[in-house]
């Protein structure tokens, strides 16, 4: 049984992936969106005991994607660093020294919101830092979801998230693949990111995470919005 | 005020107080005399009385008389004296009517003493003039005391403090604001040995408790002085003209309400009681629909209501301007309003002093008897209105449990007390271990919550960016003022969630509601908030800005944490009266007006005798049901749930949804559960309790929940304020982000293990869970299979908050389940 998930968009091959990450097989390029490193930093110069080891782990987890895939480039959705506050030296070392171990690694920062106000990650990540839109083939990325005349956009942003429902009043809450007509918003990389519930469309297709997999969601019936209790 | 005795002359009170008491026609309670002369002996304690019997003079003539008597010849010339007493009020609310309160007598004296307010409502002019020189007698909050005790000048400003009283003890008692009360007479202890403290409290069922935890570990004993007895109460119930026709079920709102209206209409002036704020609205709007022209002289009063709102209710009720007003706990506390002669209670009473409370808010008038009317939401309701009426009569009145050892507090108080001047450990810890909360305070406990404050625990030592308290030659103080201006901020918000207030967009406000309420609603909605209909227009500033919308359908805010659970006093009255139907034995009108009901339920199921456990098991459209009925409380009932969905899960794979409420519960499967075999396995056995229930409560979303509390108290979350700047985006995080992220990263960080502990035994009572398994233990076990669903379990299946326990993986469960997909609102 695979963990993965292929769609197909364009002739190009897209491989979602459990670790919160796309691989576009075509051009070896794996697609990560808001990372949001020194989250936790952040926290805790602010007085706020958040637990280390959050860095550690997204890393990790990067490094799995990229061993599974053989990717040769990494483009970055926007959000890399959370604020300038994080921009502490324990967050900022173990960044360098990961890229210490793939160096031949392509990476490319498609600039978001968080990232304005963070700055750019330092040279020592050697990360090519641009403002969207960044095309490729028939891709664009972006921070920012939306479509975009003529291309098909790949974004973050969001931290898309969905509500399930099922017999026996089963409910559960996972992050999500959110594939739109003209463009995807990926889930959110960073552990220590919040979510927001989508609003699909009928002829959208979600693909949530949950327990180490990618699962296809149908969209059999959607309700009427879940509104306040009426009477 | 009742009369009392008529006294002649009394040499304990001076001449100017006996004169005021004559004015008014009364005399003193020989209680009141006990304890003026028990305080001028130099002692503390605990007075219990019924409200509206004359708590407030009991304690507050003491100083006074105190004063006459040691100078007899001080006038208003001579200026007023420092703080000389402490009154500490639960709710902001209450605070300006005890200051009306105890200023009246005070001026008989004309002793030059000032009476001042200091609560989060006051201004800031007021708190700067407070900050150079304190009233006389100062009324407070418990969480603006704590702010007051942190400050550098702390010491001097309490040098010729006396008397601290503590205010509605008893609703203080089992929070963790109690706690906070605990260490600041902790504290004030040490700055002024010599003070005396004086709780006032409605009867619990614990008296003796609460007034040693008053005292702390020291080694003076409270004295305990009975007030007046309380007046005879009579509970009677508004039965449903034909009980046959009404669905068991179905919400009898709109079919009692003529009936409720004729009642209010019996008196001059009522209040009618509901269990929760949204059932407040509801009823405002019915009553309010069937008596349009009582349009102006009904109100209602809720804790969400704008203050001022709040005050002219609350005027009304005690002039009398208002027939009738619809409100929750809110109106459970505070002065008298005498005029009120009708008090109604809606849903269920869930306790005996609850009721008790609410019963003695009529019949102020001399001789009056105090009168409560039940009004059933449910049918079956009235089952727990002859039970409650039992209660009454056995004086089954139930306790409050101190809070114990809460670590979450005592982070806030380490943060309060290193931002007031700097502390030094050693000292700290022997004032904190006076405290009856901390008593039994652990080293390893104590050591953990330094590092907290200052590294963020263990797990955080490599990171040296972490900082809130600081360490200089042993001294523990803050030195950032970011940090210092949020903790002041956060410090009030021990009682509140995320509110958010809402607002017409021409400027008045209406009141606060929770966020998540509005979180789920679009541009355009209509809701119905302050008894007007409303249309939501947008959120900015934290506030919803709304607009008066046209209809008055919509929908009813829904407020969180407002189910309060039946209590264990009543629970054992409800099973007792049920075991008398079981017999065929239908005491009063209200067991009469149920009996076709129990009828069915024995007809197409059963009523369990004493030493049965009735399960009943229906297959639906949803799926499986599994109904159980230990009659215990919603509480111990949710700990029952997760444990046998647990036990359950661990023979099959399986997934569990689970509703519960005071009668049982309700384990939803998609498939059919194995009930036969895990009865056979041990279902109900009540040993390995201790291993299971933690792994159970592991599988559900309980803790986390609970955790919600805990961040918020021990500072983790940070709500972001009007004031707080665009900076505080970036410091936004749900309590649930951080249980996740502790539980992964720091499984030994103590306050996940308090969450789990308060779900334990606060939430879900394990010590009465454990009593239940050895009565179930003990029970023949009744599976019946109903082909409709029974009385009993109609409740249950409607109720649609649930729990949810699995023991598959997620993606099968993801495969398996016909999902369909929910819309977020939008």
């Amino acid at each position: 049984m695979s963990l993965d998930l292929a769609i197909n968009l364009l002739g190009q091959t897209l491989v979602l992936m459990p670790e919160h990450a796309l691989f576009w097989m075509d051009a070896r390029t794996l697609l990560v969106a808001d990372t949001h490193w020194g989250k936790a930093a952040t926290f805790r110069a602010a007085g706020f005991a958040v637990p280390g080891g959050t860095t550690a782990e997204g890393l990790n987890r990067l490094d799995h994607a990229i061993d599974r895939t053989g990717a040769g480039r990494i483009i970055f959705l926007g959000d890399f660093l959370h604020a300038r506050e994080g921009r502490v030296p324990g967050t900022m070392d173990a960044l360098a020294q990961w890229r210490h171990t793939r160096p031949a690694l392509d990476l490319i920062l498609v600039r978001g919101n968080h990232d304005k106000r963070a700055g750019d990650p330092g040279e020592e990540l050697g990360i090519v830092c641009a403002n969207p839109p960044v095309s490729d083939g028939p891709f664009s990325f972006a921070h920012f979801p939306g479509g975009r005349p003529g291309t098909y956009v790949m974004s973050g942003h969001l931290h898309p998230a969905i509500r399930l429902s099922g017999r026996g009043l089963q409910r559960a809450r996972l992050p999500c693949f959110w594939v739109r007509a003209d463009h995807i918003v990926l889930p959110a990389f960073g552990d220590f990111t919040g979510k927001a519930d989508v609003k699909p469309d009928a002829g959208d297709r979600l693909f949530a995470i949950g327990g180490g997999a990618v699962v296809e969601i149908e969209q059999k019936v959607v309700r009427k919005p879940r509104g306040p209790l009426r009477r | 005020m009742p009369r009392a005795r008529k006294l002649v002359g009394d040499p304990d009170l001076p001449a100017a107080l006996r004169e005021w008491f004559a004015e008014r026609g009364w005399t003193p309670f020989g209680y009141q005399r006990d304890v003026w002369r028990a305080y001028q002996a130099g002692a503390s304690g605990l007075v219990h009385a019924a409200t509206g019997t004359g708590k407030t003079l009991a304690a507050w003539l003491g100083p006074l008389i105190e004063e006459m008597k040691e100078n007899p010849g001080a006038t208003r010339s001579r200026g007023a004296p420092p703080l000389r007493v402490l009154w500490i009020t639960p709710l902001r609310a209450l605070a300006a009517d005890s200051a009306e309160a105890i200023a009246l007598p005070l001026q008989a004296t004309g002793l030059p003493w000032t009476v001042e307010t200091r609560t989060g409502d006051t201004a800031p002019a007021v708190r700067a003039r407070q900050s150079k020189r304190l009233p006389t007698a100062l009324i407070t909050t418990p969480e603006s005391l704590s702010l007051l005790l942190t400050r550098d000048d702390s010491a001097t400003l309490f040098t010729d403090l006396r008397l601290v009283v503590i205010d509605e003890w008893h609703e203080l008692i089992g929070t963790k604001r109690g706690v906070q009360v605990e260490l600041a007479l902790a504290r004030l202890r040490t700055l002024q040995p010599g003070v005396r403290t004086w709780g006032l409290s409605a009867t619990l069922g614990n008296l003796e408790e609460a007034a040693a935890t008053l005292m702390g570990t020291s080694a003076e004993k409270a004295v305990l002085v009975r007030g007046v007895e309380p007046k005879s109460v009579v509970v009677d119930a508004l039965i449903p003209s034909v009980v046959e026709r009404f669905p068991w079920a179905g919400h009898l709102t709109t079919t009692m309400l003529p009936q409720v209206v004729d009642a209010i209409e019996e008196g001059t002036s009522a209040i009618v009681f509901t269990n929760t704020r949204s059932q407040t609205e509801i009823w405002y709007q019915a009553i309010l629909e069937a008596r349009p022209d009582w349009a102006g002289s009904i109100a209602l009063h809720h804790g969400s209501l704008d203050r001022e709102t709040r005050t002219w209710v609350e005027e009304g009720l005690r002039t009398g301007a208002l027939r009738c007003v619809v409100a929750t706990s809110s109106l459970d506390l505070g002065v008298d309003f005498s005029p009120v002669d009708r008090v109604l209670q809606v849903g269920s009473p869930k306790g005996v002093a609850r009721l008790l409370q609410r019963a003695g808010r009529s019949g102020h008038r001399p001789g009056a008897v105090s009168r409560v009317t039940c009004v059933p939401t449910l049918i079956l309701e009235l089952i727990e209105v002859a039970a409650a009426r039992d209660g009454i009569d056995s004086g089954s009145v139930e306790s409050r449990l101190p809070v114990e050892r809460p670590l979450d507090v005592l982070v806030q108080h380490l943060v309060t007390a290193a931002l007031g001047g700097g502390f030094y450990p050693v000292e700290l810890l022997q004032e904190v271990k006076r405290t009856r909360a901390y008593a039994d305070l652990r080293d390893d406990e104590w050591q953990w919550v330094l590092d907290f404050v200052t590294r963020g625990g263990d797990a955080l030592q490599a990171y040296p960016e972490y900082s809130k308290v600081v360490v200089e030659n042993g001294r523990y103080f803050v030195d950032d003022d970011d940090v210092a201006r949020r903790h002041r901020m956060a410090i009030g918000t021990i009682v509140d969630d995320a509110q958010i207030t809402v607002q017409y967009l021409g400027g008045g406000r209406l009141g606060s509601v929770e966020e998540a309420f509005i979180a789920r609603l679009t541009p355009g909605d209509k809701f119905i908030f302050a008894g007007k209909p409303l249309e939501f227009v947008r959120v900015r500033d934290m506030k919803a800005w709304v607009r008066r919308a046209k209809s008055s359908k919509g929908a009813v805010p829904r407020w969180l944490g407002s189910r309060l659970p039946l209590s264990a006093a009543l629970a054992a009255a409800l099973r007792a009266r049920l075991e008398e139907a079981e017999q065929g034995i239908y005491r009063g009108p209200e067991m009469e007006a149920v009996r076709p009901i129990l009828e069915v339920q024995a007809r197409w199921s059963k009523i369990p005798a004493a030493d049965e456990i009735l399960i009943e098991s229906v297959s639906s459209r949803e799926g499986h049901h599994l109904f159980f009925f230990p009659f215990e409380g919603r509480l111990v009932h949710e700990g029952l749930a997760a444990l046998f969905a647990y036990r359950i899960a661990r023979l099959v794979p399986i997934t569990f949804s689970m509703s519960s409420n005071d009668w049982g519960f309700e384990l939803l499967s998609p498939d059919r559960a194995p009930i036969e075999l895990a009865l056979e396995e041990g279902l109900l056995d009540p040993t390995a309790l201790f291993e299971d229930i933690p792994a159970s409560l592991n599988a559900t979303e309980m803790a986390r929940r609970q955790f919600r509390e805990i961040a918020r108290v021990a500072g983790l979350v940070f709500p972001g304020y009007p004031r707080s700047g665009k900076s505080a985006r970036q410091l936004q995080a749900s309590s649930g982000l951080f249980f996740d992220v502790f539980r992964r990263y720091d499984p030994g960080n103590q306050l996940v293990t308090q969450a789990h502990r308060e779900v334990l035994e606060r939430q879900l009572e394990s010590s009465r869970i454990g009593r239940t398994l050895d009565r179930l233990s003990k029970s023949r076990a009744i599976v019946t299979h109903p082909e409709r669903t029974p009385p009993f379990a109609f409740p249950l299946l409607v109720d649609r908050t649930r729990e949810r326990v699995s023991s598959e993986s997620v993606p099968e469960r993801l495969r398996k389940m016909q999902l369909t997909l929910e819309r977020a609102a939008g």
